[in-house]
């Protein structure tokens, strides 16, 4: 039977995936305070936490996170983080579904199947 | 308008409110959210829905953090994890699209009630948790063989090796689609109903229970996180904020926890989490103007409310370590 040390890439991911999203939250936090604007918006609108409507996350386009990334704007800085940290623990699941079907244990493989469509469900469908 | 000052204090603020959440979190095996939420919207006045996206999302960076350090020592169950995500991921699905309509149609302060009853529920699976006793062994029933509900694990503690059998993985998936729910409708990671779908539902012993809840709640609330972001539920300032407040709060936790010897100390931290429960209520109840109280009345109920709370939890504790003592003895005999 074919299997590779899925807790130890699992434990991996999870470290890695978290590190790399506070990275790039603290780093966007930064040029938020240094540049003191971002996305359109001045430093006090972007902290305006009273307010549902000045910023929030419908504001931002899932499309647009790379490019208002790479153009170091805070706001996609952080954004980019906060999808980085969603994504690590899905990526958690497609290595239990490599893993299950290295060990043709096929009822999981069908079971991880589901929680990822159920995962995609939640961010394209209804999104 | 906040000049650059007052906005860096707010952010700073805001982190250590997710510091001090992270770390009653995890020296509670609450996770951070339960203790976010109330903490955001009781004493910053933040939206109760950015409050709770800020929560969910957060809850993910500590799931991640404390689950890589369990996975690795094999404690946690990856495939059993898996199989209950089913549920748990669909529950959030249905769980945050109750939050929308709740939200859609000025029902929020239903929310804050039932946030607060649920925090004040969850403390009872959490103070037994201090217990950590291992269930009484099973043969297993038919789903033990088809969903491959057998495991072990190594126990630093006790030094030797722990075999179990999960049973009525059905009754495990119900627990679990509620589970889910509740994550996705408070913006919470709901460990402690993870936890009662594996200890009480399928058998399993509270330390895989604990760890395999632990990496379940990252992928339930990345569920949820992604539903929330499309409905604009999350801040970027304020979910900054407290994914790292948490996060640091979370690993200082898990430290302190290892350094303290005397269990009495988390009854210092159930009181407080006993408090923001109640708040929690007495602040829905006030939104909708069910009642009104001044604040300091309101702190002086909290507080009663949350003694009684604790004196009845505290029985509960002693009456369950009783139990065990005598089963016990009994078994040696």
């Amino acid at each position: 039977m074919k299997s590779f040390d899925q807790e130890g890439v699992t434990s991996l991911i999870l470290k890695s995936g978290v590190v790399v999203s506070l990275f790039l939250i603290l780093f966007g936090t930064i040029l938020i305070f240094t540049v003191r604007h971002a996305d359109h918006l001045t430093l006090s609108q972007i902290a305006d936490i009273y307010s549902t409507t000045i910023i929030n996350s419908s504001q931002i386009g899932l499309g647009d996170l790379l490019s208002g990334s790479l153009s170091l704007d805070g706001i996609y800085l952080i954004s980019l983080g906060l999808w980085v940290l969603i994504f690590t623990p899905i990526s958690v699941v497609f290595v239990g579904l490599i893993d299950f079907e290295l060990q043709k244990n096929y009822r999981y493989v069908i079971m991880s199947l589901i929680v990822l469509f159920n995962l995609f469900f939640a961010m394209l469908v209804i999104g | 308008m906040l000049t650059e000052i007052q906005a860096l204090l707010e952010f700073i603020y805001i982190v250590v409110a997710g510091i001090f959440a992270g770390l009653l979190g995890a020296m509670t095996g609450l996770g951070g959210g339960t203790v976010l939420v109330p903490v955001l919207t009781i004493f910053f006045q933040i939206p109760l829905i950015f409050a709770i996206g800020a929560s969910l999302i957060s809850t993910i960076a500590t799931s991640a953090g404390s689950a890589s350090a369990y996975t690795k020592q094999k404690i946690a169950n990856v495939k059993i994890g898996i199989g209950l995500e089913m549920s748990t991921t669909a529950g959030a699905i249905v769980g945050t699209l109750t939050l929308a309509y709740f939200n859609g149609h000025d029902l929020l302060w239903a929310i804050y009630v039932l946030f607060g009853v649920v925090l004040l529920f969850s403390l009872i699976p959490s103070v037994k948790k201090t217990l950590a006793e291992l269930p009484p062994p099973t043969e297993g029933d038919w789903t033990t063989r088809i969903f491959q509900l057998h495991g072990s694990y190594y126990d630093q503690r006790m030094k030797k090796t722990v075999e179990y059998n999960g049973v009525r993985w059905w009754a495990g998936e119900i627990v679990m689609f509620f589970a889910g729910f509740i994550s996705g409708l408070l913006g919470i990671g709901s460990g402690a109903l993870k936890v009662l779908g594996m200890d009480w539902a399928m058998n399993l012993p509270m330390k895989v229970t604990t760890t395999t809840s632990n990496f379940m709640i990252g992928i339930t609330a990345a569920t949820g996180s992604s539903i929330y972001w499309h409905l604009g539920y999350i801040q970027p300032f304020i979910a900054a904020a407290t994914a790292i407040g948490v996060l640091i709060g979370a690993f200082l936790g898990a430290k302190l926890l290892i350094r303290i010897t005397n269990s009495n100390i988390r009854w210092l931290f159930f009181s407080i989490l006993s408090f923001l429960g109640v708040e929690m209520i007495l602040e829905g109840l006030k939104a909708d103007s069910l009642v009104s109280i001044p604040s300091v009345v309101m702190i002086l109920i909290s507080m009663s409310a949350s003694v009684l709370v604790i004196v009845l939890l505290f029985i509960y504790v002693r009456k369950l370590r009783k139990d065990i003592i005598r089963r016990t003895r009994s078994e040696e005999q």
